[in-house]
């Protein structure tokens, strides 16, 4: 997301991100992250939670309004109303790439070298 | 807010040493910079959003193609209109749990808070197309090379002034 943020920004528009892994994001040098540990399918909030996602996308814009500094990230004033080991962060199905690894786990550094078979 | 203790709650052990990993691949380079030009009441504002979320008559994101080759990602795009609700879309992200998203798409692409920003005047007009992607793209050449600028063009033709993106 990181490095589409960054071509968009790079032709004329203001841009943020909203990471719950943003030191990930910020890794690739975009101009702005609103960091938020909010867990993966729910990066807004609980489903049916207006407010509470209507928060976030309101500190979302006025992180951009306020941040002056190409490259910083603006931590939300929220937390996650669950503790992370009670929540739900994984689909009922292993992503494909988790399945497979589980058979190759010698492929694994490939991965974290970001070493991409053709 | 400082950074946070534990910076990766909800990541598992393997995903977290990943995003470790790949961090340190990373050099610095110059950061592109659009300085906002205008007051939030005055900005046409649009989404991105990583979900891989598509209207139900649009063409679904290539779920088979990742599990035929598990080191590949569809990374084409979809256009949402501004008046996409929950029942008109689906959720194509292998990665996530897309319960929640199924229950209400604003937990994962907020088109109708953004919306409700329009009416009370607290931005100037939600744009008329939003857009999704997938997030799990490992090499990011089409990406960048087709479908960003495709993406670019529709936000010129919106005259859209900030874009908001959202991983999933």
């Amino acid at each position: 997301m990181g490095l589409v943020q960054r071509e968009i920004e790079a032709v004329g528009f203001t841009t943020i991100t909203l990471s719950g892994i943003p030191d990930f994001t910020a890794s690739v040098s975009v101009p702005r992250v609103a960091g938020l540990l909010y867990p993966p399918g729910r990066p807004m909030g609980q489903p049916g939670d207006c407010a509470g996602q209507q928060a976030v996308l309101r500190a979302t814009l006025q992180a951009v309004l306020e941040m002056e500094k190409p490259g910083e990230i603006r931590y939300l004033p929220f937390a996650w109303p669950e503790p992370a080991r009670k929540t739900v962060t994984h689909p009922d199905v292993l992503p494909p790439i988790a399945t497979y690894l589980r058979r190759h786990p010698w492929l694994y550094p490939k991965l974290l070298a970001r070493d991409v078979p053709e | 807010m400082t950074q946070p203790t534990n910076p990766y709650p909800f990541l598992d052990y393997l995903t977290r040493q990943m995003v470790k990993s790949w961090i340190a691949l990373e050099k610095p380079r110059p950061i592109p910079w659009t300085p906002l030009s205008r007051p939030l009441q005055e900005c046409t504002v649009a989404l991105i959003s990583t979900g891989a979320v598509a209207l139900k008559t649009d063409v679904p994101f290539d779920q088979e193609g990742e599990r035929q080759n598990p080191w590949w990602g569809d990374p084409s795009y979809r256009i949402l209109p501004a008046t996409a609700t929950t029942e008109d879309v689906t959720v194509y992200h292998l990665h996530i749990n897309t319960q929640f998203a199924a229950q209400d798409l604003n937990c994962l692409m907020p088109i109708q808070r953004l919306n409700e920003l329009a009416e009370s005047g607290e931005i100037g007009w939600a744009a008329p197309r939003h857009y999704s992607i997938m997030g799990y793209i490992l090499r990011p050449r089409t990406l960048l090379e087709t479908t960003a600028p495709a993406i670019i063009r529709h936000l010129h033709e919106d005259a859209v002034d900030v874009v908001v993106l959202i991983p999933a």
